[in-house]
């Protein structure tokens, strides 16, 4: 039991980033980004390419695809700033389905639909909890995800680009109008998410199933933690994450209730949407 | 538009032969295509059923639905589990089955959709296709262990024959939603998309909407994936993956899949596009490529190639007939603009209704009735409590205290669906008219009756609206909104209150609608309260008026006491007002 649930950790850990990446995108640019993980998926694959086929060293070929995984968000970013810089969020959301399936696809083309061959950054055990071996993984990704969503509340609440941003996700037009720079911060938020999703998809992709698929479906997990939060607390989409890994790391040693462990972020999601939409009966407030 | 002007069965004939004629083009394209073309074929076919469903999800009803291929497993899992337990009835009967499974299906995820709408749909819809797709690697379709193919029927056992059943599977699809889309269900499909209040102010439920827009795009996709198993003869999870669902979702935005000619378009684009490219040398998997991108493009420019190019058709025909588009007819009496007021019985009867937000008293024990046959005027500043009070009386305020009943019935608790259903009705002060609807659709629609063409041209000549073969989407908001009061007044409510009716008109069509409205109940037996800022319009229609300021009455009573009264003067019109 503790076993399953610790080895969800890893898992939960990457949720609560993508989570947090995802609460950062809907707060700041009215955003559910759902090619979030794929445009890490894409630069991962890109820095496993660089290694396994072009002899790049590991170091470099990492860096170069944690900036292709941040230039490719920062794209998507621009698009939706140039055309859709009024859109409500639903519109500019849809719009970002285009560029999962594009990004899925074109894996497939460019690097096959197989599993990649990836070379593991972090290996080994860190330290050992009653008899349960706890992952250098496991740990670095857990301290990251906790470390992301503090560093992200400190910007947003003490710096001035954070004063900025914040102003421009609540009164887009008065932010605008004194001269806050829309597009330009707008994009830097996509192509930051895009960096950090990347990294944390670089850093877990070895030790899991890392098909082009599988890697952009973290999406949904991602989601559902993130709606814990209600889109708009890290802290609370930072727990989601973690709760669900251990969640759904202890229901997988089940034998017999294992398959439920596939729907558990859907039911997260649908669980939560409802408690969180209970008092939203119409579409507009009159 | 020249379809107006056919004589009615031709009308109800037209699909019918357009299905016939699909049929004879099908059939001759199953005898004479080759052999891989017709394997394609079938493919574009289950393509378009599947793409139709999610026109009336997506493009009709405006939900997010990323899981339409998770359907189309459902319908081929039971297909193939019918199959391989050789359940009676054969191949057709077994579809038949998988489409009513997978619209169960539907129903049960779209439950959550009741709640919720826009980008939160996605995410449900998206969680969903990922979990199943998921789960059928694991636990595999019936038969496909043992490798049971799946029989089909013995008239259409060939690829060919296969090929005329998709194609006449297609037609009954196609026949269906073109008469679904023209029936209630379609209306209030279109109607739920623009505007949740506007749909449920008509008496239509909003989760019956939701529900049922849900339930038959997932039966069609049941029935597309039935037909892949019978077409493949082993089903396996990786004709279903969520990045398929992904693609069609795409092909539907892009083609304007509430088209039914657009959702075939869609399907052939499904497979004419990789073999395209595989003629061009190029890998195959680059079409859902190509399809991320114009699909980047069709959500970022909120276009789509169906509605452009009815536009174009529209224009086109809107230049040749150039029909004059309206204005308020002179050839109606005008009723003398002061009448004795009615000493009729209450029919709507308040007392004591407050409303509060937080610590803001909207309303604070309002009182009043309204007299049947006769117009009430409700005047008052701006943020005095006129829409509050509408949104209370007709339900969608239901934290309001007080009491409130509609010819001698208590409405308390009641939803505004319910209300607008027991005859008391409301129009906005915004534009909720669906656009996407003619104004003959609509009208029927929010009228909840049956009428005759005769009937609603009458009322719409008598508000000055356009006539009925017109789009909404083409007439301005002033225009829209009197084809709301028309269509309502047509439902015949027992009470129907007026939100600023004549905004967006110019003066002398707000005096000329005042006395139409003064008319309204004798002709339609319909008493009205009328919130208005112009009161020359007030004078000409309200036999009296009530006066709110700051959530309280001010005075009531007959109109010239009413706006004599130095109160009122002061209050509402500000001292240097001339009465």
């Amino acid at each position: 039991m503790l076993q399953g649930a610790l080895s969800g950790l890893a898992a939960g850990g990457v949720y609560a980033i993508i989570a947090v990446c995802l609460t950062l995108m809907s707060r700041l640019v009215r955003v559910v980004n759902f090619a979030q993980a794929a445009t890490g998926m894409f630069g991962s694959y890109v820095a496993v390419w660089m290694v396994s086929k072009a002899g790049i060293p590991i170091g470099l070929a990492t860096v170069v695809g944690i900036l292709i995984g941040g230039l490719l968000s920062g794209l998507i970013g621009w698009i939706i700033a140039t055309w859709l810089s009024e859109a409500d969020t639903s519109t500019r959301s849809a719009v970002t389905v285009g560029p999962l399936l594009l990004l899925i696809s074109l894996s497939f083309i460019l690097f096959g639909n197989k599993p990649q061959p990836f070379q593991p950054l972090l290996a080994g055990p860190a330290f050992t909890v009653s008899g349960v071996v706890i992952s250098q993984v496991t740990v670095v990704i857990v301290v990251l995800a906790i470390v992301v969503a503090a560093a992200s509340k400190l910007v947003l609440s003490r710096t001035s680009v954070g004063t900025k941003l914040r102003a421009l996700s609540e009164r887009p037009t008065t932010a605008e109008l004194i001269g806050i720079p829309a597009k330009p911060l707008g994009v830097a938020v996509w192509a930051i998410t895009g960096i950090i999703s990347t990294i944390v998809i670089v850093i877990v992709a070895p030790s899991q199933s890392n098909d082009a698929i599988a890697l952009s479906m973290l999406i949904v997990p991602g989601a559902a933690a993130a709606l814990l939060g209600a889109f708009r607390r890290l802290d609370l989409a930072v727990l989601g994450g973690l709760v669900l890994g251990v969640i759904q790391g202890t229901v997988a040693q089940i034998d017999q209730v294992s398959f439920v462990r596939y729907f558990l972020p859907f039911l997260f999601i649908v669980g939560l949407l409802l408690w969180n939409q209970r008092k939203a009966v119409w579409d507009a407030a009159r | 538009m020249p379809r107006a002007s056919f004589p009615r069965v031709l009308a109800f004939l037209v699909p019918f032969l357009v299905a016939a004629g699909g049929i004879l083009v099908g059939f001759a394209l199953s005898v004479g295509l080759p052999g891989y073309f017709v394997f394609l074929g079938t493919s574009a076919i289950v393509a378009a059923i599947a793409i139709l469903g999610l026109g009336i999800v997506t493009g009709s009803a405006g939900m997010i639905a990323l899981c339409q291929l998770t359907f189309a497993a459902v319908g081929a899992w039971v297909v193939a589990g019918l199959n391989v337990i050789g359940a009676p009835g054969g191949f057709v009967v077994w579809l038949a089955f998988g489409g009513v499974a997978a619209g169960v299906v539907g129903i049960l995820v779209g439950l959550p959709a009741l709640r919720l709408r826009g980008v939160n749909l996605a995410v449900v819809t998206l969680g969903f296709a990922a979990a199943a797709d998921v789960t059928l690697v694991q636990i595999q379709f019936p038969g496909s262990v043992t490798g049971t193919s799946i029989e089909r029927p013995e008239a259409f056992g060939t690829d060919r024959e296969f090929f005329f059943l998709g194609i006449l599977v297609l037609a009954a699809c196609g026949l269906l939603v073109y008469f679904l889309q023209r029936s209630r269900w379609g209306s209030s499909w279109k109607a739920v998309a623009f505007s949740e209040r506007g749909t449920a102010s008509t008496g239509q439920s909003v989760p019956g909407a939701k529900l049922t827009a849900f339930a038959v795009s997932a039966a069609l996709g049941g029935v597309s994936g039935g037909l892949i198993a019978g077409q493949v003869g082993l089903a396996f999870a990786s004709s279903f993956s969520p990045i398929q669902s992904l693609a069609l979702y795409v092909l539907a935005i892009m083609s304007g899949a509430h088209l039914i000619d657009m959702a075939i378009f869609g399907g052939l684009l499904w497979i004419v596009v990789p073999e395209l490219l595989k003629r061009w040398g190029v890998p195959q998997d680059w079409a859902f490529v190509v399809f991320g991108v114009l699909g980047v493009q069709a959500l970022t420019s909120g276009t789509n190639l169906g509605t452009g190019i009815r536009n174009l058709w529209w224009k086109r025909a809107l230049r040749r007939s150039a029909v004059p588009t309206k204005s308020l007819s002179h050839d109606v009496d005008p009723a003398p603009p002061h009448r004795q007021p009615s000493r009729g019985e209450p029919i709507l009867v308040v007392r004591d209704l407050s409303v509060t937000f937080g610590k803001v008293e909207a309303l604070k024990k309002v009182s009043f009735e309204l007299v049947e046959g006769t117009v009430l005027g409700l005047i008052g500043p701006n943020g005095a409590g006129k829409s509050t009070l509408v949104d209370a009386l007709t339900g969608f305020l239901p934290q309001h205290t007080g009491f409130v009943s509609l010819d001698g019935r208590s409405l308390d608790k009641l939803s505004p669906t319910r209300r607008a259903r027991l005859g008391l009705r409301r129009t906005f002060q915004q534009d909720r008219v669906p656009p996407s609807l003619t104004i003959d659709a609509y009208v029927r629609f929010a009228a909840r009756r049956r009428l005759s063409t005769p009937e609603i041209a009458d009322a719409l000549q008598f508000f000055g609206c356009p006539p009925a073969s017109t789009r909404l989407a083409s007439v301005d908001v002033g225009t829209r909104r009197l084809v709301e009061v028309a269509a309502n007044v047509l439902s015949q409510p027992r009470v129907l209150l007026l939100d600023e009716p004549a905004a967006g008109l110019s003066h002398e069509e707000h005096v000329d609608l005042g006395r139409r409205l003064t008319q309204v109940p004798d002709r339609f037996g319909t008493s009205i309260i009328l919130i208005e800022h112009d009161l020359d319009l007030v004078r000409s229609t309200c036999d009296s008026i009530m006066v709110l300021d700051f959530g309280s009455v001010l005075a009531s009573g007959p109109q010239d006491q009413v706006l004599a009264n130095p109160d009122v003067i002061k209050a509402y019109m500000g001292e240097t007002e001339l009465l």
